[in-house]
């Protein structure tokens, strides 16, 4: 039972009702349920932020770094013990903007680790303010006349090497999610799952949603599956791209 | 065997001594032979895992990852480096991690004058990260030291569960001495206790927590017992390493208190005046500094920054003492007796 994983005795989690990080958390669980991953041969690295928490909520050994500084943790633990899957469970704001450098090295290295990367557009845990991927012109607490820049490309990022395996999905895409997670597992070098997931309090109630149902359902409209074989996913696609 | 060898290039062989089986680096002047010669026994021995990061911000965090993974881990850097680590080490406090920083200090601040030699990274060592933490520092005088130090350096990170900042100079690091690695008496290497991840489900998080690991953010009486724990074990492990050198001389009225290369530019003055040398430079060795600075009416603290640790050193005694401030790299005995003429107001021999 993948809930034999989790530390349901210290649940309830310190996340809002409503936020799509429990929903990323359990199809982790399946996945690694599935895979027999457990604590004798798994460990999880997340960093700082809401998605931070993630580490502890598993009945395995975990480390919660610094913030932005997963991937290079993550890194040293694997080259230390290659037998170990190593899971990095991060937001967007702490792989992409404070821990970016690592990201883009990282993935050159091609280090065996995979990456889920909870990507909710804000710095939520900190109030909503602007992220590496919030979108142009969107309005948050620390962009009042609306969002300046162009959000960064992480899939072009995540390309970098002549190596790479990116898969890009919601957690309105239970099925797919599950799938992304679990293909990346079994991918033999750095692999990166980037999860657009909503945060309803500190960014989704800003922008006009009532609920995270509504966020959800946006996320069933918005976001279409590439075409098979596809080599570079759309704005608005889901799906996995790779090259071995 | 008998041969030539540099202070930077004993550093790396304690390190090996020690068991150290981790190395995360980025170059940087005047360590970067420490960085080399990991890469290269890399190269010879894959069980010792190299990783030359991307900065040293990696670097720092990438030994906090290897030790939680079991091996023994060290990285090796200078002034504008170790600032880069600061963050790390604070986080390696938090979640009591053992591991080595050795850093080999150059002139600063900034970039400075990246390959002469200084003292000036001693508060840093002490109180860079932020927060209160009980960091072991160590700064041997000679080669021979160099390799032992590490030695004991790695101990104490084991002992003490903590990271430890192993310091060297330009001058030091560069160094080159005739010495014989089987003749340095050394301590046994003390091995790990806690067991490696993906043994159990335990979580290691720079956030306060309790003993199960447990995230406790606004509670007082953890973060309290935390400091008391820490503090009384580093405290034990303290009374391992009494490591400091003093030579008395009755016919003087002066203690000159020097550390690291500093100290060994000064031994032909020992005739005229006391000397003493603490190596392990924090925690502080404040009963010895009390007993052996009693019997002199001047002090002299001879640093090459601008009385770093007299400052500290006035705070344990409780009276002024004489500063003299070796900067711009030159430290020698010229610099040396020239900085005593002004502060005590005589010729020195």
């Amino acid at each position: 039972m993948f809930k034999d994983l989790l530390k349901l005795e210290r649940f309830p989690t310190t996340w809002c009702p409503g936020c799509g990080l429990g929903m990323i958390m359990t199809q982790l669980a399946k996945v690694m349920d599935e895979l027999h991953l457990d604590h004798t041969n798994t460990t999880i690295i997340s960093g700082i932020g809401c998605t931070g928490r993630i580490a502890g909520y598993f009945k395995l050994d975990g480390v919660h770094t610094l913030h932005g500084r997963t991937l290079p943790v993550a890194e040293a633990i694997k080259f230390v013990r290659p037998e170990l899957n190593v899971i990095v469970a991060s937001g967007d704001g702490d792989l992409a903007s404070i821990g970016g450098n690592h990201l883009i090295h990282v993935a050159r290295r091609n280090t065996n680790i995979t990456v889920l990367c909870n990507d909710n557009d804000v710095y939520g845990l900190t109030g909503g303010q602007a992220g590496p991927t919030t979108p142009v012109g969107t309005i948050t607490s620390s962009t009042p006349g609306g969002c300046k820049y162009e959000p960064i490309d992480l899939q072009n990022l995540i390309k970098v090497g002549t190596q790479y395996h990116y898969a890009k999905t919601t957690v309105y895409h239970q099925a797919h999610l599950r799938k992304c997670i679990r293909e990346s597992m079994l991918w033999q070098g750095f692999s990166f799952v980037n999860i657009t997931g909503q945060c309803i309090e500190n960014n989704g109630k800003r922008l006009g949603f009532k609920s995270a149902y509504e966020m959800l359902v946006h996320y069933r409209n918005t976001y279409k599956k590439a075409p098979d074989g596809a080599e570079t996913l759309g704005d608005n696609e889901i799906g996995i791209i790779r090259r071995e | 065997m008998r041969r030539l060898v540099q202070g930077n290039e004993a550093m790396f062989f304690g390190a090996v001594r020690a068991g150290a089986e981790f190395f995360a680096g980025y170059p940087i002047t005047p360590s970067s032979e420490i960085l080399m010669l990991a890469a290269e026994h890399a190269n010879r021995h894959p069980k010792f895992k190299f990783v030359q990061s991307e900065d040293e911000i990696s670097a720092g965090n990438a030994i906090m990852g290897a030790s939680l993974a079991g091996a023994k881990s060290f990285t090796a850097t200078s002034g504008p480096g170790f600032s880069l680590m600061q963050e790390a080490i604070g986080y390696g406090h938090q979640a009591e991690i053992p591991t080595v920083i050795i850093n080999v200090q150059r002139v600063a601040p900034g970039t400075g004058m990246p390959t002469m030699p200084a003292q000036q990274d001693i508060m840093q060592s002490r109180f860079g990260s932020s927060g209160d933490y009980y960091p072991f520092v160590f700064y041997p005088n000679s080669v021979a030291e160099c390799y032992k130090y590490t030695m004991v350096s790695f101990n104490a990170a084991e002992e003490s569960e903590s990271p430890v900042v192993l310091l060297s100079d330009a001058y030091l690091g560069h160094l080159n001495e005739v010495v014989d690695f089987h003749c340095i008496k050394l301590p046994r290497a003390v091995r790990r206790k806690r067991a490696p991840l993906g043994t159990g489900q335990r979580l290691f998080t720079g956030l306060v927590h309790d003993e199960q690991g447990r995230p406790r953010t606004a509670d007082a009486e953890t973060c309290k017992r935390w400091h008391v724990r820490v503090s009384d074990l580093h405290t034990k492990v303290s009374n391992r390493y009494i490591d400091f050198e003093f030579q008395p001389n009755l016919s003087s009225d002066t203690l000159i208190i020097s550390y690291g290369i500093v100290s060994r530019v000064l031994q032909p003055l020992s005739s005229q005046f006391a000397l003493f040398r603490p190596i392990r430079m924090f925690p502080l060795l404040t009963d010895e500094i009390r007993r052996c600075a009693n019997d002199y009416r001047n002090i002299v603290v001879m640093e090459a920054n601008d009385g770093q640790y007299a400052t500290i050193i006035e705070s344990v005694l409780k009276r002024d003492v004489h500063r003299v401030p070796l900067f711009g790299g030159r430290i020698n005995l010229a610099s040396a007796r020239a900085g005593l003429r002004k502060a005590l107001g005589r010729m020195i021999e």
